[in-house]
C-alpha cells in the first residue's frame, strides 16, 4: 500500500458512503427522538395520525431514508483531499463548496479512530487537529488502515525530520509500555466510585417516568395494582421486601453499568512510548488513539482511593490544551501501578519530583467545609421532611456521620507543595486526588478573600492554566501573598513559552 | 538545563502588597446606578405583573410584605454595589496587569503580560456618553482568568491597550 499517491485529489474509500449514511441517520434519530416516540405512541393507540394512515407514514420514512442516503452519496462524491509539498488540501460541500488548506506545520495532532460501524466494514477515520478554533477540526471518515497510517505519516513527516536534525540522537524504537490485562480492567471497574452511575441510572429512570407519566397512567396500572393490594400486615411486610429487592436490583444494575462502561471505554488499553510523546489506544466499540504531547500538557491529575490503592490501581488524567471537549475525557490511563505512574509523569514532565515541603491549609478550611455540609444537610432535611414527613429525619443517622467524615477526611487529605518549577496539590474525600502543574504554564493568578477571612488574615490562591484552575484553599494571608508573588515571579522572569 | 537554585519565598521578590492600585473613574458610579435602576425596574415590574396574574388570596394578602422584602433587598444591593465600587482598582506593572474587585468576596487577579493573547477596548452606549471605556484582557487560561476592567477613561484605556499590544507583539 506504500504506493498510494496523495498528490492527486482523491476520495475516501467508497465505504465512506455507509459511514456518512450511518452517522447522518444517527444524528437524525438523536434530534427527533422524542418526536418519533410521540408519533409511535399515537400510532399504537389510534392506528392513524391526523388522518394519515400507517402506510403513508411508512412510505414517508422510506423516502426520508432515501434522502439521507442521497445526501450521504453527494457528500462522499464532493469530499476530496490531496497533499502537496507543504499543505494538506481538502474540498467538501454539496451546495456550499468549502476549500480548506492546512499547512503541514500548523497541524497539531493526527489521530485515528474507529467506531463500531467502522469496525464492521473495516475502515478507520483520520482526524486532523489544528491549533485554532475548536470547530476547525477535520475528519476523513473512511480510509482503510494502511492508507490512514501512511497519510498520518506523511502529515507528520516534516516534523520527525526536524526532530532528528535537532537531536542527533538515535531514535528509540516506539515500544508498548503498558498493556492492561482483563483482570486489572475488572478490578478497576469494581473498585470505582459506583455512586455516580447510581445517580445516572436513578436520574434516567425518573426522567423516563416523568416523560411517559401520562402514558403510564393511561395503562391504568394503579387500578390493577389496587385490586391486588388489600392492606393487611403481611402485605406491608411484603411491600417493604419488594422495595428492598428493587433497591438492591437498582444498585446491582448501577454497579454492572459502571463496570461495563469502564470496560467498553478502556478495552485493550495500551500505552505506547514514542521518542517524545506517549500514545494511548483503547476502546471496544469506539477505538480511540490519542497522543500526549508534553509541551501541551497543562495539568496532571492522579486519582486513587483506598480500595484501589490496595490493588495498586491509579488513574492518570492528562489535561492537554488544544483538545476538543469531547476528546478530553478520553485523556486518561487507568489501572496503573504506582511506579508506572511515576515513570509516565517523568516522561510527560521533566524533572518532576513529589519531594518538597508539604504545607496544609489553615484549620479554617475545616470550618468552611463544615459550613457547606451544614447547608447541604439542612437543605436535604428540609426537602425530605416536605416530601416524606418527619420519619425521613431518621436518615440523618447516616447523613450526619458521613458529613462529619467528609469534613475531617477532606481536611486531612488537603495539602500543597510549591517547589521551584511545580505546584502539587492534594485533595479528595473518597478519592485521593493529586494535582500537578508546571509553574511556567500558569496563565493567571487570583487571590480570593471574603470580608470574614480578611479579619482572620486568611486567603485562597487560585491558579489558572489553559485547561483548568486549581485552588490552594485558605492559607495565611501573608503566605498566600508570598505564593502569589513567587508564582508571578517565576512566570515573568523565565519568559518560557506555555506551549 | 542551566542549574539554578534560588531560594524560594525570598524577601526580594516584587510584592503585590506594595503595588499602588489605582481606583477607576468616579463616572463609573453613574453606570452602576443606571444598571441597578434597570435591574430594580425589571424586578418590580415582574412583581406587579405577578400580582395581576396570581389570584390566590395567600399571595394577594401578603403582597405588601413581598414588596417590602423586595425594597429591602434593593437597598441592600445598592449599598453593597456602591461600597464595592471603591474596591475596583487596577494597576499596570512592567510585566503584568493587576485588577482587584469585590466587597464581600475580594478578588485580586494578575495576568502576566507575556501570557496575554489579545486586548480590546470596548465601549457601550452609556460608556460613550460618559467618555469611559472597558478594557478586556484575554489569556489562554480558563474563562475565569479573563479580565475586564470597566470604568477607565477613554484615554487611559487606549494607552494601556497600546502598551500591552506593543509588549505582546514586540
Amino acid at each position: 500500500m506504500d504506493n498510494v499517491d496523495f498528490s492527486q485529489p482523491m476520495r475516501q474509500s467508497s465505504k465512506g458512503i455507509l459511514v456518512i449514511f450511518g452517522f447522518n441517520l444517527f444524528q437524525f434519530f438523536k434530534k427527533f427522538f422524542v418526536a418519533l416516540l410521540a408519533i409511535g405512541f399515537s400510532l399504537m393507540r389510534k392506528k392513524s395520525l391526523m388522518g394519515v394512515t400507517t402506510t403513508t407514514i411508512s412510505l414517508f420514512f422510506v423516502g426520508l431514508l432515501i434522502i439521507i442516503l442521497v445526501v450521504a452519496i453527494l457528500k462522499y462524491l464532493n469530499f476530496k483531499f490531496h497533499l502537496t509539498k507543504n499543505d494538506f488540501h481538502l474540498s467538501r460541500g454539496i451546495i456550499n463548496k468549502d476549500n480548506t488548506i492546512i499547512p503541514k506545520s500548523k497541524i497539531q495532532n493526527v489521530y485515528i479512530k474507529q467506531n463500531f460501524l467502522q469496525q464492521i466494514i473495516n475502515v478507520v477515520s483520520v482526524n486532523i487537529e489544528t491549533a485554532g478554533d475548536k470547530k476547525s477540526e477535520i475528519e476523513i471518515s473512511a480510509l482503510d488502515r494502511p492508507t490512514a497510517l501512511l497519510l498520518k505519516d506523511k502529515l507528520f513527516n516534516k516534523d520527525s525530520i526536524n526532530l532528528q536534525q535537532v537531536d542527533e540522537q538515535p531514535i528509540q524504537p516506539s515500544q508498548v509500555y503498558f498493556k492492561i490485562s482483563m483482570k486489572r480492567l475488572l478490578l478497576a471497574g469494581l473498585s470505582q466510585n459506583h455512586l455516580r452511575s447510581f445517580g445516572i441510572i436513578a436520574a434516567f429512570v425518573i426522567g423516563l417516568y416523568y416523560q411517559f407519566r401520562d402514558f403510564i397512567e393511561n395503562l391504568n396500572l394503579s387500578d390493577q395494582v389496587e385490586d391486588f393490594i388489600t392492606l393487611d400486615e403481611a402485605m406491608i411486610a411484603n411491600l417493604l421486601l419488594t422495595n428492598l429487592i428493587i433497591l438492591f436490583f437498582v444498585l446491582l444494575i448501577s454497579v454492572l453499568f459502571s463496570i461495563v462502561k469502564l470496560i467498553i471505554v478502556n478495552f485493550n488499553l495500551q500505552v505506547i512510548e514514542h521518542q517524545k510523546t506517549v500514545e494511548i489506544n483503547k476502546g471496544l466499540f469506539n477505538k480511540v488513539s490519542l497522543i500526549l504531547t508534553p509541551s501541551r500538557i497543562q495539568n496532571l491529575i492522579i486519582k486513587t482511593n483506598r480500595v484501589k490503592r490496595y490493588f495498586g490501581l491509579h488513574t492518570l488524567y492528562v489535561k492537554q490544551t488544544m483538545v476538543n471537549q469531547k476528546q478530553q475525557k478520553n485523556f486518561n490511563i487507568i489501572a496503573l501501578e504506582r511506579p508506572q505512574v511515576d515513570y509516565l509523569i517523568e516522561k510527560l514532565i521533566d524533572n518532576y519530583s513529589f519531594n518538597g515541603d508539604r504545607y496544609k491549609p489553615r484549620p479554617y478550611y475545616m470550618r468552611i467545609l463544615a459550613l457547606r455540609m451544614l447547608i447541604f444537610t439542612s437543605a436535604i432535611n428540609l426537602l425530605a421532611t416536605l416530601f416524606f414527613g418527619y420519619e425521613a429525619l431518621w436518615a440523618n443517622c447516616i447523613v450526619v456521620p458521613i458529613a462529619t467524615l467528609f469534613v475531617y477526611i477532606s481536611y486531612k487529605k488537603a495539602y500543597y507543595i510549591i517547589s521551584e518549577d511545580f505546584v502539587t496539590l492534594g485533595s479528595g474525600f473518597v478519592d485521593t486526588v493529586t494535582n500537578i502543574l508546571e509553574i511556567h504554564k500558569i496563565q493567571a493568578v487570583k487571590l480570593r478573600q471574603s470580608i470574614f477571612q480578611k479579619r482572620r488574615k486568611i486567603a485562597s490562591v487560585i491558579i489558572f492554566t489553559a485547561s483548568k484552575s486549581v485552588t490552594i484553599p485558605y492559607v495565611n494571608e501573608s503566605e498566600a501573598k508570598s505564593i502569589y508573588d513567587y508564582l508571578l515571579f517565576r512566570v515573568e522572569s523565565q519568559a518560557n513559552d506555555w506551549m | 538545563m542551566q542549574f539554578s537554585n534560588s531560594q524560594i519565598f525570598t524577601d526580594h521578590l516584587p510584592k503585590i502588597d506594595t503595588v499602588d492600585l489605582k481606583p477607576i473613574s468616579k463616572q463609573y458610579l453613574k453606570i452602576i446606578a443606571f444598571n441597578k435602576l434597570i435591574l430594580f425596574g425589571i424586578l418590580f415590574s415582574a412583581l406587579f405583573a405577578l400580582k395581576q396574574l396570581i389570584e390566590e388570596d395567600g399571595f394577594q394578602d401578603n403582597f405588601q410584605y413581598v414588596i417590602l422584602f423586595a425594597i429591602g433587598f434593593c437597598i441592600l444591593n445598592l449599598i453593597v454595589s456602591l461600597l464595592a465600587f471603591k474596591k475596583r482598582k487596577y494597576a499596570i506593572r512592567e510585566h503584568d496587569v493587576v485588577y482587584a474587585k469585590g466587597l464581600i468576596i475580594n478578588y485580586l487577579t494578575t495576568v502576566p503580560i507575556i501570557r496575554i493573547q489579545h486586548v480590546e477596548v470596548s465601549r457601550s452606549w452609556l460608556e460613550r456618553r460618559l467618555a469611559l471605556a472597558s478594557l478586556k484582557i484575554y489569556s489562554a487560561g480558563e474563562s475565569g482568568s479573563d479580565m475586564k476592567i470597566s470604568g477607565l477613561s477613554v484615554g487611559e484605556a487606549k494607552q494601556i491597550n497600546d502598551f500591552i499590544s506593543a509588549k505582546i507583539n514586540g
